[in-house]
């Protein structure tokens, strides 16, 4: 039997990470086993406005969101197995830390940091991919 | 539980697309593994020459996701079952050409998507990888 | 079924030694999720700073030990993002990966990014469990 690739409606539904142009992404799919879950940036989850701030801030949120998302879709931070950072810049590593390090609980997912040009000013954006149930 | 998961090499139908074995490089154009396949990162090459395509960045992306469906449904798979996108720019402000490109090759039901900019090699002005299911 | 492979030596444990919040790999689904493997000494974690070359075969060294661990290998790699400092150092890349991974190189994407600590270079990949 062929594995299920279903694209889960988030509710409220935040804009993609990267688009300004509408959703070109859908924020979460699942594939077999796993939920992948499109690069996340900051949004107000109610109106899916782009929240801008700190560094730390913009984590806070992003995770916020995300935990969300994961619960609605039947997961949740704990099943997270692997997750991509993306930084505007690496000196922004520390803040970033201390935020997620209160979001994911023990034992924490599997992880990669880098520093890259993000798309509409975001400072952080945030990927992962998680078990389903 | 799922261990040991049957592994193997996805190549392209056409010869000019694999670029790995064209340049002598130390990757695979793809990999199957259990029931999902990770494609290596694909540019803009012209799937006629093999040269790189380096016009406006409408067409490069257009070239990249056509030889992406290509690799794809060269190992039985297509656009529909892709999961997960990595779509990097050299330039930001290529987002909004990307874009309109893009939604072209995923109307309905898109793969989870990550898109930022990076420096890229060889003056591409995209780079574009993708997880997707097998079947 | 999500499973933490933990650090087999503690040099590994980037948590313990830089604070890293994750895990140095997770088994799920039959794959092996490592987090991004950085140039450090395997028994101390202290940064072994050096050339593109000097710092890739550590990394490989590292990947080596981790997967191992876990029942896997290098050669049960499938996909890699290998991110580098700088595009110049792509050939030099090339070289020294092609000798750790000459048994079946996965599939792969080159990122050139901006690396903790001034690394050079980093790995992050996944393997058939």
């Amino acid at each position: 039997m062929s594995p299920r690739r279903e694209v889960i409606v988030a509710s409220p539904r935040p804009r993609d990470a990267g688009s300004s142009v509408g959703q070109p992404a859908s924020t979460l799919v699942r594939g077999g086993d796993f939920l992948f879950v499109s690069g996340l940036a900051a949004v107000d989850p109610h109106s899916g406005e782009r929240v801008r701030g700190t560094t730390a801030g913009e984590t806070r949120q992003i995770l916020a969101n995300l935990k969300q998302l994961l619960e609605a879709a039947g997961s949740s931070l704990d099943k997270v197995v692997k997750v991509n950072v993306l930084l505007h810049s690496m000196l922004e590593a520390p803040n970033m830390n201390e935020v997620y390090a209160r979001f994911f609980p023990e034992p924490p997912p599997a992880r990669t940091v880098c520093g890259a040009r993000l798309p509409d000013g975001a400072k952080v954006i945030i990927e992962c991919t998680a078990l389903i149930q | 539980m799922t261990e040991n998961l049957p592994r193997s090499v996805i190549e392209p139908k056409n010869p000019r697309l694999n670029v790995s074995r064209n340049a002598n490089l130390p990757h695979v154009p793809g990999i199957r593994v259990g029931p999902y396949i990770f494609l290596s990162g694909m540019g803009p090459i012209d799937p006629e020459t093999g040269e790189r395509n380096h016009g406006p960045i409408a067409e490069q992306v257009r070239t990249t996701l056509a030889n992406m469906q290509h690799m794809l449904e060269s190992a039985g798979s297509s656009l529909e079952r892709v999961v997960r996108v990595h779509v990097v720019l050299a330039d930001l402000a290529d987002m909004p050409d990307m874009e309109r490109v893009y939604r072209e090759f995923f109307p309905i039901d898109p793969p989870a998507r990550t898109a930022w900019s990076m420096q890229l090699r060889f003056g591409n002005g995209c780079e574009i990888e993708c997880v997707a299911l097998a079947t | 079924m999500r499973e933490v492979i933990a650090a087999p030596l503690p040099g590994l444990d980037l948590r313990q030694h830089y604070g890293h919040h994750q895990s140095p790999a997770i088994r799920a689904g039959g794959l092996i999720f490592c987090s991004g493997m950085l140039p450090v000494d395997p028994e101390t974690g202290e940064r072994r700073h050096g050339t593109l070359t000097s710092e890739a075969h550590v990394i490989f060294g590292n990947l080596k030990l981790l997967l191992e661990s876990a029942g896997s290998s290098l050669d049960r790699i499938v996909q890699v993002h290998a991110l580098i400092y700088d595009s110049i150092e792509y050939d030099v890349l090339n070289r020294v990966y092609r000798q750790c991974v000459a048994n079946g190189p996965p599939a792969r994407t080159v990122w050139t990014a901006q690396i903790e600590a001034g690394f050079k270079v980093q790995l992050d990949v996944i393997a058939a469990a």
